[in-house]
């Protein structure tokens, strides 16, 4: 599936430091966790064991969608630093 | 920065490098900001756009020097449902000699659509901007907006103190509209004014490309297809490149949400259907992208200025589809031209205060931008109803399949077929009249 080569599909730079932060407490007790199923790079994951939402930045499409989808305004939401993330060939 | 700039302008895609190339023009001193490594590197759509006069204005015989892959003069309109999918294709007269392709290949430009590859297109556009004499300054975030007075005076780019100053700001960075968020002109889109686009890249060889779409030249082909989305609001779309297949999904976000489907879940059964995975046997995807849309209309466009600043492009909601034709880059193109003539004046005559800067709008209401935007309101609107993207496309297909089906009984008329495909299902007639009433007004 295409979230497992996205490393192979997409060109990134990527920064030391996440452009996207999760307040994980905003996230306890969301009923939907849309980010999981919504984002387009599978960035964000549910793990069972932990109850919580895995959110991993590398594969970040800089889309939008968890920014929308999110409706306890849990992220502080930014691009990366200018010239990181992705960077499309020719797409 | 020493240099004193007349305008900054965020966002180095088409509405952006417009205006920034238009000011220029006018005699400006331009920044033009793109936090990509290069224009366009950040940058994706579906992969065709209208073609559009308004860059003609910038750059004579644009459409002759552009680096797009192909012209596309041959569109169909596909309507799936669970055992077959019915058609309609458009395709516009060719001029005899047809691979000759200057710039469309047909007689009639304006009917032609350009497939292209937006960091192709979008770095090839900035060069053309730097060329006459704007200031690209590539991998720079633009961070927020430097509000006095109640009026935008410059841009913060880095840390608190990274400050460029100008006059005129025009942002143009792209469908979230953060900036414009910022400075209160509007207060964020939501999930349902939104569409998220993803789409995956094929390779596969001229040849193959010419051959599977029935293609001579630079001669390009698209297809769009309504009910493929397992029941999200939203459609699919396959794009041929010079060498490569764009294939894709736009869903409406607040209804991908509701229905809780990956959407690339979706992207892998869209590629694997019936009347995709023939066009793309043997071929590899070669890239991955997503990128969200404006599609609400005019509802969701935010106040496009105040003193010191005019929005343009994505970040001004000027995007939308009807259903038959998707438009964005145009209006970018067209929207990021008239900033650029209405900043010119405002810089001739020294006057960057709001009621100045108002004439924008007024301007874009004159335009295709905003007309076109009203035109199709209830049409953008009526694009909204689940039963468009499930329901119609199944009773489509089995009317179809009924008209075509030949099993040695007596054939029936075709309101009779109707009837038939429609019944069992969750709608009666009144609501069919009901929502051919609603299209009639949306897009009679």
């Amino acid at each position: 599936m295409i979230p497992d080569e996205l490393f192979d599909l997409v060109s990134y730079r990527i920064h030391p430091e996440a452009h996207i932060i999760v307040d994980q407490k905003v996230c306890e007790g969301c009923s939907h966790r849309a980010c999981t199923y919504s984002c387009p790079a599978r960035c964000y994951v549910y793990s069972e064991e932990r109850g919580k939402v895995d959110f991993a930045y590398e594969a970040c499409l800089e889309c939008g969608t968890c920014l929308l989808v999110c409706d306890r305004g849990a992220l502080d939401w930014h691009y990366p630093v200018g010239g990181y993330g992705v960077r499309f060939r020719l797409t | 920065m020493a240099t004193q700039f007349d305008a900054i302008v965020v966002g180095a895609g088409p509405a952006g490098t417009s205006a920034a190339l238009g000011l220029a023009q006018a005699g400006a001193k331009v920044l033009l900001l793109e936090r990509g490594e290069h224009a366009g590197s950040k940058n994706m759509f579906g992969g065709m756009m209208a073609y559009c006069p308004a860059p003609e204005e910038l750059i004579p015989d644009f459409w002759a020097k552009a680096p797009w892959e192909r012209a596309v003069t041959k569109r169909t309109l596909s309507v799936a449902g669970a055992g077959s999918t019915t058609s309609l294709t458009f395709q516009a007269a060719s001029d005899s000699d047809r691979p000759a392709a200057g710039a469309g290949s047909t007689s009639d430009k304006s009917l032609t659509a350009f497939t292209l590859f937006r960091p192709r297109f979008d770095r090839w556009y900035a060069e053309q901007a730097e060329a006459a004499g704007v200031t690209l300054l590539t991998s720079c975030r633009a961070e927020a907006l430097v509000l006095r007075g109640g009026a935008v005076r410059g841009v913060r780019v880095a840390g608190p103190d990274d400050i460029i100053e100008a006059p005129l700001v025009v942002a143009c960075d792209g469908t979230l509209s953060l900036l414009a968020r910022d400075a209160g002109l509007h207060k964020g889109f939501k999930a349902e004014q939104v569409a998220l686009g993803v789409r995956a890249l094929y390779e596969m060889t001229e040849e193959t490309v010419d051959e599977r779409f029935g293609l001579i030249g630079r001669e390009g082909a698209t297809q769009e297809f309504l009910g493929c989305s397992e029941g999200v609001r939203g459609g699919g779309f396959i794009y041929t490149q010079t060498d490569a297949v764009s294939v894709g999904l736009v869903f409406h976000l607040d209804s991908l949400k509701e229905r809780r489907l990956p959407p690339y879940e979706l992207l892998d059964r869209f590629v694997a259907s019936a009347p995709v995975a023939p066009l793309l046997k043997g071929a590899r995807m070669v890239e991955y992208s997503a990128h969200l849309l404006p599609e609400a209309g005019i509802p969701m466009v935010p106040k496009l200025s105040m003193a010191g600043l005019l929005l343009a492009g994505d970040a001004a909601g000027f995007c939308y589809t009807n259903g038959l034709t998707q438009e964005g880059m145009n209006l970018a193109m067209a929207s990021g031209v008239i900033a650029a003539k209405v900043g010119a004046e405002a810089l001739a005559a020294g006057d960057f205060s709001a009621g100045r800067l108002a004439k924008y709008k007024a301007e874009l209401k004159d335009s295709f931008v905003l007309r076109d935007l009203a035109t199709w309101g209830k049409a953008i609107d009526f694009m909204h109803h689940d039963r468009l993207f499930t329901l119609y496309p199944q009773v489509i297909s089995a009317l179809m399949e009924d008209m075509y089906r030949s099993d040695g009984t007596p054939k029936e008329r075709i309101f009779r077929l109707a009837r038939r495909a429609v019944s069992g299902r969750s709608v009666g007639v009144r609501r069919i009249l009901a929502d051919l009433i609603e299209a009639g007004r949306g897009y009679a």
